[in-house]
């Protein structure tokens, strides 16, 4: 029998090389005929009775003998005759099995496109590159798509199967997951564009109708809590679908249109849904809620402005109620206290359910800043409340304690524009503390200024800090005063002076009132004794600012010890020499102003229980037409009797606005030493530059009026420290 | 002499009537501003003057009007002054002669003010002075010299020892000076003194009154709110809207 290969000759003779160009083209046919029969039995699954040495040489022969364009046409157009054919058998799969057959075909070519790629992987190599040519792979793949997923038939049933999956699953449905992820799959092989094109597209656009209808049911059965609980479930389990079978690019767009259709289309209508809204979440400190919120409407152009923005309306309304209500200024603590309550309950919000987030943060900040601002008493009331807790309220409490409560307050202090006004009233609360000696300790009250001083300054609080040496200096001078004079002073009442520097103090001019003999004689000893060691001092007596122990004996021979204030001691001692004094006698005798008079003897006369003088006629307020007399019949379980308590109150309309006054005077001078520190370094500087120039020195104090800095202006120009300047009227020169 | 067409002739007579000068004069200064008016005054009073002045006279005529007593002229020596001028003393002219005289004092005029004053006016006598009365009046109507008159008038109609000008004082000046200007809110600004201040003026409020009137329209549409007026000056813009006085447009 005959081999197939060329003839041979019998006796070896060396040749010269000659190119073979003209191969037999019988020969090509023959052989182009085994490789299409092989083809064919690849795809019939019978590869095994094939010979892949024998097919790759008959390959390599044909592309070496320049028969590779015949042998790629071949092929193309052998394998699209094989796809058409796996088409209709795909076609033909009965209602769920058309998935499983798509992918059992697909998985077919791919290993019969793996073997007949490499059955011709010489042609691959030489001819296809030289001719420009799809690769033999991408050419399997490129004909599945054209004739597979793009066939009329096909196309659009994969597509809705693959939908109407999906569909089914969000509806509670268990379905083959590992199925979905071959098919994606296939689509991603064929070319993201294909998976894109095919079916992620239609996948998006059904989604969001799917998802637009149901969040128009949510919204409308559901409340705020459980529509969020629906769209972060719906989220978390599109998030889960595209790890289990869908391409990983694909999340980030899913999840756009759940984000779209379920959260920034019914944003609004969800933070304003009556009774569960955003404001129902905050009241009711829903932070499961509020964080699940935070966490969603992140994921949507301006969800978290539209979250801040709802809560600073609500802060500032509710905070405007707080700080305007009539009941909660009746107590000016527990007004203060609701606000720091208020301020631990959105920082708690904050901080658990929103991250921490910095903007919101701010928001809290300025919100507070709104109202708090709204009240001019807040400065007052901040100072009442930290004198309510050096008073009293941190009696007995660590130095942790006293730290947190003295934190809190001063984020409170910093939201106030007029620091100034609160320095004022916190030196006259102090000094009452001092005065008095109803400091719960020394430390809280030192603490509390070093952390005025970090946020304001040494200069606001250098006088404050000048009361506390004052008290200091004032203990020693009494112990060597006593000491020096103990026995000059014998048996006498005993004294404790204050000395109080002019100026660091919130001293009233006192008008002098007659002190009773023995108190006089004790203070000349010691007037005397304090000029003598301090030459060129100045000594006026504060009678309006002192308090006495006295030891009274009543009807029935019972005995108290009465703290009374100086003046009370005044009107009590002339009870030693008289049964029964007019309102006349007392007013001559003592000399005290009118208004403390009748303050003093109201509590004196009119409280019960401390009514340790009786008055006729008896009525609740005192009248220049009264008289006076002891009162036998007092008694008290205690045997040391508190009248006329010093405690801080809060100030009368009049009194208020009386301080506001002396604010306003102090702002002047500071307004004038800021234009003359800036006009000094800058000698020629325009109207509005000064105006912003000195609003930013003194901001940390309190809040320019640009009127005021106007009318200074004009004031520092009529004292000519400036003047105009001759050609444009908005400029001002320093004269030096 | 060459004739002159009827237009330029009334000008002559205009410009003549308006200064006192000379019709050699008018000409001169019509001809050196191209014929035009306003040009001739301007040409006119920046010419220095160059009169000569016997100073024997000027003494003579101090020691006239001056105190019996006192080496200046007070009340009863300025009133004999304005008769023999035939001016009432409280025409505006008797301000523009106090400014020439550089007088420190409303009703006085020392020896050096009153001699220095006639000296730079340019008379050695009463005769010669009236025959001057027009042209100082005309000098109102420079807007550099009215201004130095204005701010001169501040400083001369305060009383000594005051920084300020009383209020009464103020709207007397203001009243004044103003008619030679027409302000239309010059009764509203009196009134609003009144009602609303009642207090003295002090100095930058008067100077910056008279850039407000120059600068601002009377319907306040360019006013600036932040245009560094003194404060009452915002008030009184305030004061107009807020009484319907003017209907303020932006």
């Amino acid at each position: 029998m005959s081999s197939g290969g060329p003839p041979r000759k019998r006796n070896f003779k060396i040749e010269a090389f000659k190119n073979r160009v003209d191969l037999d083209p019988k020969y090509a046919e023959r052989t182009w005929k085994v490789l299409e029969h092989a083809i064919h039995e690849i795809y019939n699954r019978n590869a095994s009775g094939l010979s892949f040495e024998e097919l790759y040489r008959s390959a390599y022969n044909m592309v070496l003998h320049k028969y590779g364009e015949k042998l790629y046409d071949g092929l193309q157009s052998t394998m699209t005759w094989r796809l058409k054919e796996i088409s209709k058998s795909i076609e033909a799969a009965q209602g769920g099995l058309f998935l499983e057959e798509l992918n059992a075909k697909w998985m077919d070519h791919n290993k019969a496109l793996q073997m007949i790629r490499d059955i011709l992987m010489y042609m691959d190599r030489t001819y296809v590159p030289t001719s420009h040519r799809t690769p033999v792979h991408e050419l399997g793949l490129n004909l599945w798509r054209d004739h597979i997923i793009h066939s009329p038939m096909i196309h659009s049933r994969l597509v809705n199967t693959l939908l109407d999956l999906i569909k089914r699953e969000r509806m509670g449905e268990v379905i083959n997951r590992g199925l979905m992820r071959s098919i994606t799959k296939m689509l991603m092989d064929l070319g993201p564009a294909v998976y894109q094109d095919d079916f992620e597209k239609p996948f998006l656009d059904v989604s969001a109708r799917f998802y637009s209808v149901e969040s128009q049911e949510f919204i409308v059965c559901c409340d705020c809590g459980n529509y969020l609980k629906k769209a972060e479930r719906r989220l978390n389990e599109e998030m889960e679908r595209v790890s289990h079978y869908l391409d990983a690019g694909s999340e980030a767009k899913i999840t756009s249109v759940v984000e779209k259709e379920m959260i920034a289309n019914h944003m609004h209508r969800l933070v304003h849904m009556e009774n569960s809204g955003l404001v129902n979440m905050l009241v009711d400190d829903q932070y499961k809620d509020l964080g699940r919120m935070y966490s969603l409407f992140r994921r949507v152009p301006d969800g978290l402005s539209t979250i801040r923005d709802v809560m600073t309306s609500y802060l500032r309304e509710t905070g405007k109620q707080l700080v305007i209500d009539p009941e909660s200024l009746k107590d000016p603590v527990e007004f203060v206290q609701r606000l720091l309550n208020e301020k631990d309950k959105h920082d708690k919000i904050i901080s658990v359910a929103f991250g921490n987030d910095k903007t919101f943060q701010n928001a809290l900040n300025s919100s507070f800043e709104y109202f708090l601002n709204l009240n001019s008493r807040s400065p007052e009331f901040i100072s009442l409340y930290v004198d309510d807790k050096l008073r009293k309220g941190l009696k007995g409490a660590t130095e942790e304690d006293v730290e947190v409560i003295l934190d809190k307050v001063m984020m409170l202090f910093r939201y106030l524009q007029e620091k100034d006004v609160f320095e004022k009233y916190y030196k006259q609360h102090l000094a009452k503390r001092l005065l008095s000696s109803k400091t719960v300790s020394d430390d809280a009250e030192r603490s509390m200024i070093v952390k005025l001083k970090t946020e304001c300054g040494y200069q606001f609080t250098s006088k404050l800090e000048g009361m506390f040496t004052d008290m200091k200096t004032s203990q020693d001078t009494m112990q060597d005063f006593y000491a020096k004079k103990s026995e000059e002073l014998g048996d006498g009442p005993t004294l404790d002076v204050h000395i109080l520097t002019t100026g660091s103090w919130p001293t009233q001019p006192s008008p002098p009132c007659n002190l009773p003999t023995e108190i006089l004689t004790v203070c000349e000893k010691f007037r005397a004794y304090y000029l003598g060691t301090h030459n060129g001092r100045r000594l006026t007596w504060q009678t309006n600012m002192g308090t006495a122990d006295i030891k009274a004996t009543f009807g029935k021979g019972q005995k108290h010890e009465l703290n009374v204030s100086t003046y009370q001691m005044c009107v009590l001692m002339l009870f030693n020499n008289a049964d029964g004094l007019t309102y006349k006698d007392i007013e001559r005798d003592t000399e005290i102003p009118a208004s403390d008079l009748k303050r003093c003897l109201q509590s004196l006369a009119c409280v019960k229980g401390k009514n340790v003088l009786r008055k006729e006629p008896m009525s609740k307020d005192i009248s220049e037409d009264d008289t006076f007399y002891f009162n036998d019949k007092f008694t008290s379980k205690l045997v040391k009797v508190k009248i006329g308590t010093v405690v801080a109150q809060k100030e009368s309309e009049p009194e208020k606005q009386e301080t506001r006054q002396r604010v306003e005077e102090d702002r002047k001078p500071q307004i004038e030493a800021a234009i003359v520190r800036i006009m000094k370094s800058r000698r020629v500087l325009d109207h509005n530059s000064i105006v912003a120039e000195v609003t930013k020195q003194l901001q940390a104090r309190f809040l320019p009026n640009p009127v005021v800095i106007k009318k200074r202006i004009e004031s520092l120009i009529e004292r000519e420290f400036l003047e105009r300047d001759k050609v444009d009227r908005k400029l001002y020169r320093y004269l030096a | 002499m060459y004739k002159l067409g009827r237009g330029n002739r009334d000008k002559v007579q205009q410009f003549m009537t308006i200064t006192g000068a000379s019709e050699k004069v008018a000409l001169q200064a019509l001809k050196a501003s191209d014929w035009h008016l306003e040009g001739a005054f301007d040409f006119f009073y920046s010419q220095p003057q160059v009169s000569v002045v016997n100073t024997r006279h000027l003494e003579d005529i101090f020691n006239r009007y001056k105190e019996p007593d006192a080496d200046m002229i007070m009340v009863e020596g300025i009133s004999q002054f304005c008769n023999d001028l035939q001016v009432d003393p409280q025409d505006i002219v008797m301000l523009v002669i106090s400014w020439h005289m550089k007088a420190a004092t409303m009703c006085e005029f020392t020896r050096q003010e009153f001699i220095g004053g006639l000296q730079s006016i340019g008379v050695d006598s009463i005769e010669k002075f009236r025959g001057k009365l027009p042209s100082l009046r005309a000098e109102l109507k420079d807007d550099n010299k009215f201004r130095d008159i204005y701010n001169f008038a501040f400083t001369w109609a305060r009383e000594k020892g005051q920084k300020s000008l009383s209020l009464e004082t103020a709207i007397g000046m203001w009243q004044l000076l103003f008619a030679e200007r027409n302000w239309p809110l010059l009764d509203h600004w009196c009134q609003f003194l009144q009602v609303r201040h009642n207090k003295a003026i002090s100095r930058d409020t008067w100077s910056q009154l008279l850039e407000f009137v120059k600068t601002t329209d009377p319907q306040l549409s360019n006013y600036d709110d932040e245009g560094a007026w003194p404060y009452l000056i915002d008030e009184f813009v305030e004061y107009l809207t807020e009484n319907g006085l003017v209907q303020r447009k932006r």
